[in-house]
């Protein structure tokens, strides 16, 4: 599945300020741009989910945004990017929410496109604080 | 988002990439690949053509009934033959030695986490049954690396068994020191380095002649 498929063309989220401006993301996962985001309190976004459908996140102190890819080095699929996780995170006092959407279903996995795993971590889990402390807004 | 290269070290692992860039292959992921072998007359250094299955069948390294045997050899198999005039292999330097700057992962810009090293048996990431990784025991995989991008891997390194993405049989690739950065200005590019091995255990009860797949997991916001 092509990443422009799955966006569907859409806008990829939609973020909802409190003084009542809105940020609209680019259509790609190339080009998410969420660190254009303003450093300003988000009162709310709109993650675009591969079905057509949206996940709103509310709330939350700070707001965290990433896609996971890997590259095989060698191999049939060497060198091509595939894009297997978004990731639409949400910060309040000491637990980071995380909902992990799967964009690839890969064979023997239990987890198909759209599929959405729902994690807490605490702030001071490993996998928050390997997080890029600038991407958070 | 950030772009990933992956580039090989075959003229001095003692230099890393942003100091001595032509020491470098930029490994055309599409045609090039990766020998590990234990060489041989044929298989070696700068071939001008490129190896057949039959010659390196006939390089393949020998499993010692009484000691854990290192594969000899990582070659990179150039097709485009592009640096050094017409050759076509190039010996990966300092591969499962104490060197730094061996297998590098240039990336264009920040990552939203820490990118991490896997091997999988292929390209659906969802097994570790080959023998070369152990398997299906990932803690048994012959497939060694260790992350150098902070400093030397030290003498007689063992290095992480590598298979899967569970907990422990991965290697992260900025040291444990998470994200990656913004590009400091003036730069194009930053680079991590890891150094990996084949250790084929003493008395290997099954022979086989596997191909593994290397993965670098990384994100970007």
């Amino acid at each position: 599945m092509s990443d422009k498929l799955e966006l569907q063309n859409h806008a990829l989220f939609s973020a909802h300020f409190e003084d009542g401006s809105i940020f609209v993301s680019g259509n790609s996962y190339d080009d998410t741009k969420w660190l254009q985001l303003p450093h300003k309190q988000i009162k709310k976004i709109y993650y675009a989910l591969p079905n057509g459908d949206h996940l709103c996140l509310e709330g939350y102190e700070k707001y965290f945004h990433m896609l996971e890819a890997t590259k095989d080095l060698n191999g049939p699929r060497a060198g091509m990017r595939r894009i297997e996780y978004a990731y639409i995170m949400g910060k309040r006092g000491n637990i980071v929410v995380s909902y992990r959407i799967t964009l690839f279903h890969k064979k023997n996995d239990k987890y198909k496109v759209g599929d959405i795993v729902k994690r807490e971590f605490h702030i001071h889990d490993k996998f928050v604080k390997g997080l890029n402390p600038s991407n958070w807004r | 988002m950030t772009n990933l290269d992956f580039l090989v070290n075959y003229v001095d692992s003692d230099v890393d990439y942003e100091t001595t860039a032509a020491d470098y292959i930029s490994m055309d992921l599409t045609n090039d690949y990766l020998i590990w072998t234990a060489g041989s007359a044929t298989v070696t250094d700068l071939m001008a053509s490129e190896p057949s299955s039959s010659d390196l069948n006939e390089a393949a390294t020998q499993i010692d009934p009484d000691v854990a045997t290192t594969v000899a050899y990582c070659y990179l198999m150039d097709y485009s033959h592009d640096v050094g005039g017409a050759y076509y292999t190039h010996l990966v330097k300092g591969m499962g030695l104490n060197k730094r700057y061996v297998f590098c992962c240039s990336f264009d810009g920040a990552t939203a986490s820490e990118p991490q090293l896997e091997a999988w048996d292929d390209s659906s990431h969802s097994t570790t049954d080959n023998e070369v990784l152990g398997a299906g025991t990932p803690t048994n995989s012959m497939v060694k690396a260790v992350c150098t991008t902070s400093g030397l891997p030290g003498s007689s390194w063992t290095g992480t068994a590598i298979a899967g993405n569970g907990a422990g049989r991965y290697i992260e690739l900025n040291n444990g020191n998470g994200a990656l950065a913004a590009l400091a200005s003036g730069e194009t590019s930053q680079e991590l380095y890891f150094n990996a091995k084949i250790v084929i255990p003493a008395a290997h009860a099954t022979p086989a002649s596997e191909t593994f797949v290397f993965t670098v997991r990384y994100t970007w916001s």
